[in-house]
């Protein structure tokens, strides 16, 4: 398991729902170029550095859409 | 917000689809769809139950069995718009400790009720994903099977949905997909036409208050190819030993296959 950012956050009981599974960013790929992604926690996001889209993470849901990504 | 999850795939921007009887822009009817189950998510499951008559929960019952959840082996499961979590419930059930769920649905309603429903009873065992079918965002050979319960006719693009299928299956994995399917009964089509076109979008006011999203359910149910063209595009996609079994007169089929 990686996350070690996630564990941080999962400390923070301010924000218990927003925590990000580790076991999901392990499973994650972005959706148009299938390359891993990085765990930025302090923004909750999904970083796909080719696509160069953050993928925001609400309620602890990753949105994989790229509609819905902020450009980067 | 209108625009299309599925500019990378592109090339098609003036294609056509179907969405209920309209043909439509294949670029709206993810617009349209997603519109469709923004209204009706909360009282989804129970407009399925009445619907169906109940039949609904036999019918994913019947798919669960197929897939054979197990404590005996780990079970790796994508289950693609299952929002509500109904089939990834059941799967984990089935299951046990050695089985996970990744719920996956292009529709936010739809996986806040679904999370909602799943509380902590599964623990990290189930994940909930928004994500588009035809264009997945997991590796490739990264599932043991591929479960997707009256989703697909709503994809846009099938064959893309299918391709994404494969590629995320590890070889050995099994693709099921549970659909309404063409009714071939003699007597039983014309009931069904009759209770489908009319009661259903009238249940459907009834209790969601809007007919219009359940006359689209229907309508993209007779569209959807029948279950031969279907496996065909199963077989297309790569998959090997496709089969389709019929349920309920033909009502529902259970198309599955092996990525070999």
């Amino acid at each position: 398991m990686t996350g070690q950012t996630d564990a941080q956050n999962q400390d923070n009981p301010a924000h218990p729902a927003t925590r990000l599974d580790p076991r999901l960013l392990e499973l994650l790929v972005c959706p148009l170029t299938k390359a891993t992604l990085e765990y930025d926690a302090e923004r909750q996001e999904l970083i796909s550095r080719q696509a160069r889209l953050a993928y925001p993470i609400r309620d602890g849901i990753p949105i994989m859409l790229p509609d819905e990504a902020r450009p980067l | 917000m209108t625009a299309p999850t599925h500019d990378a795939t592109g090339g098609e921007a003036n294609a056509r689809t179907h969405f209920g009887f309209s043909t439509v822009d294949l670029d709206s009817k993810q617009g349209l769809v997603d519109d469709v189950f923004h209204k009706v998510a909360k009282r989804y499951d129970v407009m399925n139950d009445l619907m169906s008559g109940g039949l609904h929960r036999a019918w994913k019952a019947d798919m669960v069995a197929a897939l054979n959840p197990s404590p005996a082996r780990t079970l790796k499961v994508l289950d693609v718009a299952g929002g509500t979590g109904d089939v990834a419930f059941r799967t984990l059930k089935a299951g046990g400790e050695s089985t996970e769920v990744t719920v996956l649905d292009i529709n936010r309603e739809m996986l806040a009720v679904g999370r909602e429903r799943a509380g902590d009873r599964f623990g990290d065992r189930i994940e909930f994903v928004q994500g588009n079918a035809e264009a997945l965002p997991f590796p490739d050979n990264s599932f043991d099977a591929y479960t997707i319960a009256f989703g697909i006719r709503n994809v846009p693009r099938l064959e893309l949905a299918l391709a994404e299928a494969y590629r995320v299956l590890r070889r050995g994995g099994r693709f099921l997909c549970l659909e309404f399917s063409n009714v071939d009964m003699p007597g039983l089509d014309k009931i069904y036409d009759a209770y489908s076109f009319h009661l259903i979008p009238a249940m459907g006011k009834l209790v969601t208050g809007d007919g219009e999203p359940y006359r689209y359910l229907v309508e993209s149910i007779r569209k959807f190819p029948n279950a031969a063209l279907f496996s065909a595009m199963i077989m297309d996609a790569g998959f090997a030993r496709v089969k389709a079994r019929p349920m309920t007169g033909g009502v529902v089929a259970l198309h599955s296959g092996w990525k070999l």
